[in-house]
């Protein structure tokens, strides 16, 4: 009788790996991720899960690969979803709103009563945004049977990645292929200490708990003039420094620059062009940092309560044991590839931000799609010559293919045709008149080479600027399809006819 | 022309394909135009009723039955028959009104090639029995319907373009390939606006996209602007859409901090400490017989420990060296680290051995190397944990009074005491509610 029920240890012990009743499952898995110490051989295993790593880990799962993405954040999305693209556009977006309640209704015949800013709840809309769409793609993990490893990848060796479990112990997986996209990292200042509440990132220019009373932003590119809109907006004095003579980064048509440049000036952000930053001191109850003209001979000290540091952003390969696979990265930390995003191990791939090219999210979703299409196909592509950016300000600025400068620098001819909003119907009645379309276009085919577009709604419309660049449109080909009136978008058609013609309200 | 008149008719649809049947009636004769995806051939007001495609990849199925009797009326959305194929089994719902004149294929018949005739339908109102049944279009030529669909659309447009354009050797040779249709905008205004023909248009030579021809082609041919000079602009643009991945600067490696790293490796020994607690099974073991007298189900003891783990592990303090994690982190700077958790789902497994009555004094016995199963699996190694037992414990469970250990980390004493407590507490109180 007592035999019958009494089980020997080791039996005790084995059956509570091997049982899967309905009630322990979960659990039992758990324990066998945890502790698995025999490495199984995955198709692809990706190391990330931020754009890159999770279009390519979705896609692969379609294609039927037998998946695994390793991301240590907790979350997936990358720094988009979490501290990039997605939470800087809720804030521009409602703080927006809230400069316009506080400006821009007396003209519009609203009269509003006593306007407060709610930051917490600004934030807290924030985050609802980003839980929603980060959990959503887990949901599309599970949905396209992608295995999901919350933790810290490191190579072993070529085949073999360790990761180090969120939840406390460590498992490995083996991939046939494997995706390396780590993506990238604020780029910090040399001789700034960040903290992430009087020196930050854009990581704490997203949560920074009141508005500052001055800040100043390092950096005049895409990053540095978003996030300083949004707390200029909220009320904080702004100054920007940039080491450059021309806002916006090297993308940006100097033209349009100028005159985004114009707008946020109105709007009370203060530029200090052609300006190095020397050194910084965050020792006192303020930031101070000394600054000097870029050819040097005119110090000055600057102070603020919150100095944002926005220089760019390197490639992140801490702690990914590249050197135990064998690769390679170049001077500025990116993993060395070739056309196929292959490196130096064949079956080793590399995308994003990671390597070279745009640090852009959708530049990294292009080539996920693409690596993965290699691996399975044995084909894929990327028009690197017709990736668009956008610019998230007010009005906001985007453009895609080669600006005026670039064309002027390589002795291409070119021809320009530009549209203002001011003379759009639709921006007219939006009393939102501020910006134009520039198109540029070759002389003698009428080929589009580039579009330039700062106003209401630029980043939208510039989807069909990429169209026609895809599609080796001439801006005749844009004029001659039809767009619906009144819309912003005629703004675009009335550009196109600029270059091949005459723009018929201009 | 005489006035036409066109009765479109949604017959059937299930999934996406939809069985699109227009007849144009042109005074006096019938003529039968084909827009959709797949036509039924109708003669008169009878119409043949083939086998759908329920997927763009289904190529035959298998009738399970029909839901509509010969002769009897359906409305649209009325389900007509059951489709079965080797992925699913779907209903077809009638998109429109309609007799179910004859049936061909009854239920139960399979292998049925998509868009051979399976019934024969026809208008309402229609008096079924005046009406002569049509005869069957080739099934081979329906089922290729969905081909040669997709290349009739441009073809309508320029038939006579496109073949003319494919017959034409070209002049430079095996250059460009015929051109895809629609022209663009600027192209279609170009061509017309200077008179040229289909034989024009295939001399010229693409330097679009995938082929494409483009406005400068078209100039390049009139002649208004130089010949060498679209293609000059194509290869900038196939320049531009690649990365620039020459002159690559590859950094030197980094030996020293290899140097560095090795020495810090050997530091880290853990200190563990064993936590134990005597536990008896002796309610498990009631329970365990009830319910095998009452039930006549036998549970085994291991189902039990396991049940009560599952339990216990959940929501246990953390360890005293915690170190949040990413995600934690990430809430902190938002902001969001009240949340965080304070509690964490524990991964414990308890040794258990039985102890004999006689020598239970309730001090953890020291076992000097004893590996735990914690260890035992989290090692990379395969090699089996040694079996040093110096305790005056048995091997195996004992109906009375058991030793469940756990050697863990020093930092985790405290979370292990309490998964090991609450082990107790559920074992001895109320072992029932485990398997209930």
């Amino acid at each position: 009788m007592l035999a019958g029920r009494l089980i020997p240890r080791t039996a005790v012990r084995s059956s509570f790996r091997k049982t899967s009743l309905p009630t322990v499952v979960s659990s039992v898995s758990r324990w066998r991720r945890g502790y698995a110490s025999q490495a199984e051989e995955k198709d692809l295993v990706i190391i990330g899960g931020g754009v890159a790593g999770y279009v390519a880990a979705i896609k692969a799962g379609q294609e039927g690969l037998k998946v695994a993405c390793i991301e240590k954040r907790g979350a997936l999305g990358g720094t988009c979803l979490n501290v990039g693209c997605i939470p800087s556009k809720s804030l521009l977006n409602n703080s927006h709103l809230y400069h316009q309640i506080l400006h821009d209704t007396k003209g519009r015949g609203i009269h509003v009563g006593e306007v407060k800013l709610d930051l917490q709840g600004m934030m807290k809309a924030k985050d609802t945004s980003v839980t929603g769409l980060t959990k959503g793609i887990e949901f599309l993990f599970k949905k396209n049977g992608v295995e999901y490893i919350k933790g810290t990848g490191s190579f072993v060796n070529e085949h073999e990645i360790k990761v180090a479990l969120n939840d406390g112990g460590e498992t490995s997986v083996k991939g046939k292929n494997i995706i390396i996209a780590t993506g990238s990292e604020a780029t910090p200042f040399p001789g700034l200490d960040i903290d992430e509440k009087r020196v930050i990132t854009s990581t704490g220019a997203l949560s920074l708990d009141k508005v500052p009373e001055k800040m100043i932003v390092i950096g005049g590119g895409i990053i540095g003039l978003e996030m300083g809109s949004v707390w200029s907006r909220l009320g904080a004095k702004v100054t920007v420094v940039e080491f450059l003579d021309q806002i916006g980064g090297p993308g940006m048509d100097a033209e349009i620059s100028k005159q985004a440049l114009k707008l946020l000036k109105k709007q009370g952000v203060d530029f200090k062009l052609g300006t190095k930053v020397v050194s910084g001191d965050q020792s006192g109850e303020t930031v101070k940092l000394e600054v000097d003209s870029a050819k040097g001979g005119k110090p000055e000290t600057l102070d603020a309560d919150v100095v944002l540091v926005a220089i760019g952003r390197r490639p992140y390969t801490t702690g990914l044991g590249l050197e135990n696979a064998g690769l390679d990265v170049d001077e500025r930390g990116r993993v060395v590839i070739d056309s196929e995003y292959r490196t130096k191990a064949s079956h080793i791939r590399c995308i994003g931000d990671v390597t070279f090219g745009p640090m852009l999210a959708h530049k990294a979703e292009e080539e996920a799609v693409a690596a993965v299409e290699y691996i399975k196909k044995g084909y894929g592509h990327v028009n690197y010559g017709v990736i668009p950016s956008v610019m998230y300000t007010h009005p906001e600025v985007a453009w895609v293919g080669q600006n005026e400068q670039e064309l002027k620098q390589q002795n291409i001819p070119y021809k320009v045709g530009t549209f203002p909003f001011s003379a759009n119907s639709r921006a007219k009645t939006n009393l939102d008149t501020d910006g134009m379309v520039k198109m540029l276009a070759d002389p003698e085919t009428d080929r589009l080479l580039g579009c330039h577009i700062i106003g209401p709604n630029a980043g939208e419309m510039i989807a069909e600027a990429t169209l026609a660049l895809e599609y080796g449109a001439s801006t005749e080909d844009i004029a001659r399809t039809c767009h619906a009136h009144p819309t912003l978008a005629e703004a675009f058609k009335e550009a196109a006819m600029a270059t091949y013609s005459k723009a018929i309200h201009f | 022309m005489p006035p036409l008149e066109v009765r479109v008719r949604h017959i059937f649809s299930a999934g996406s394909p939809v069985v699109v049947a227009v007849a144009a009636v042109v005074a006096p004769a019938y003529t039968f135009l084909s827009l959709g995806f797949r036509t039924s051939a109708a003669s008169l007001a009878a119409q043949n009723f083939t086998m759908p495609a329920l997927s763009p990849t289904m190529t035959e199925g298998n009738i399970a039955n029909w839901k509509v009797k010969e002769g009897d009326s359906f409305s649209a959305g009325d389900v007509l028959l059951e489709i079965e194929t080797d992925k699913a089994s779907m209903d077809v719902e009638a998109q429109d009104d309609g007799i179910l004149m004859k049936i061909m294929q009854g239920d139960g018949t399979k292998g049925i090639q998509v868009g051979t005739r399976i019934g024969v339908i026809a208008e309402p109102g229609d008096d079924i029995s005046q009406l002569e049944i049509p005869a069957e279009g080739k099934p081979a030529q329906a089922a290729k319907l969905e081909t040669p669909a997709k290349k009739e659309e441009p073809k309508q447009a320029s038939t006579s373009e496109q073949t003319s354009a494919q017959k034409q050797p070209r002049k430079s040779g095996e250059k460009a390939p015929p051109q895809k249709y629609p022209l663009y905008p600027s192209v279609a205004h170009l061509v017309k606006e200077n008179g040229l023909g289909e034989s024009a248009i295939s001399e010229m030579t693409p330097t679009g996209p995938g082929g494409r021809l483009l406005k400068g082609d078209v100039l390049a041919y009139l002649g208004t602007v130089s010949s060498s000079r679209p293609e000059e602009i194509m290869k900038r643009f196939n320049h531009n859409s690649h990365l620039d991945l020459s002159n690559i600067k590859i950094a030197a490696p980094k030996a020293p901090k290899k140097a560095e790293k090795a020495p810090v490796k050997e530091a880290p020994v853990p200190e563990n400490r064993l936590v134990s607690l005597p536990v008896s099974l002796a309610a498990v073991i009631k329970v365990q017989s009830k319910m095998q007298e009452t039930l006549g189900t036998f549970i085994p003891l291991s189902t039990f420990l396991e049940r009560a783990a599952e339990v216990a592990n959940s929501a246990l303090p953390l360890p005293s060296n915690y170190k949040p994690t990413a995600d934690e982190l990430f809430n902190q700077v938002l902001g969001l680290d009240k949340v965080g958790p304070k509690a964490s789902r524990g991964r414990y497994l308890p040794q258990i051995a039985a102890l004999p009555p006689s020598s239970f004094t309730g001090v953890a016995p020291k076992p000097k190397a004893k590996v735990d199963i914690i260890d035992f699996l989290a090692s990379s190694t395969t090699k089996p944990a040694p079996k040093t037992r110096t305790t005056p414990t048995q091997p195996g469970v004992s109906t009375g009074t058991n030793f469940f250990s756990l050697t863990v980390p020093k930092d985790e004493e405290k979370r292990a005491k309490v998964f090991l407590q609450r082990m107790k507490t559920v074992l001895e109180s109320k072992p029932g509610n485990l398997v209930l």
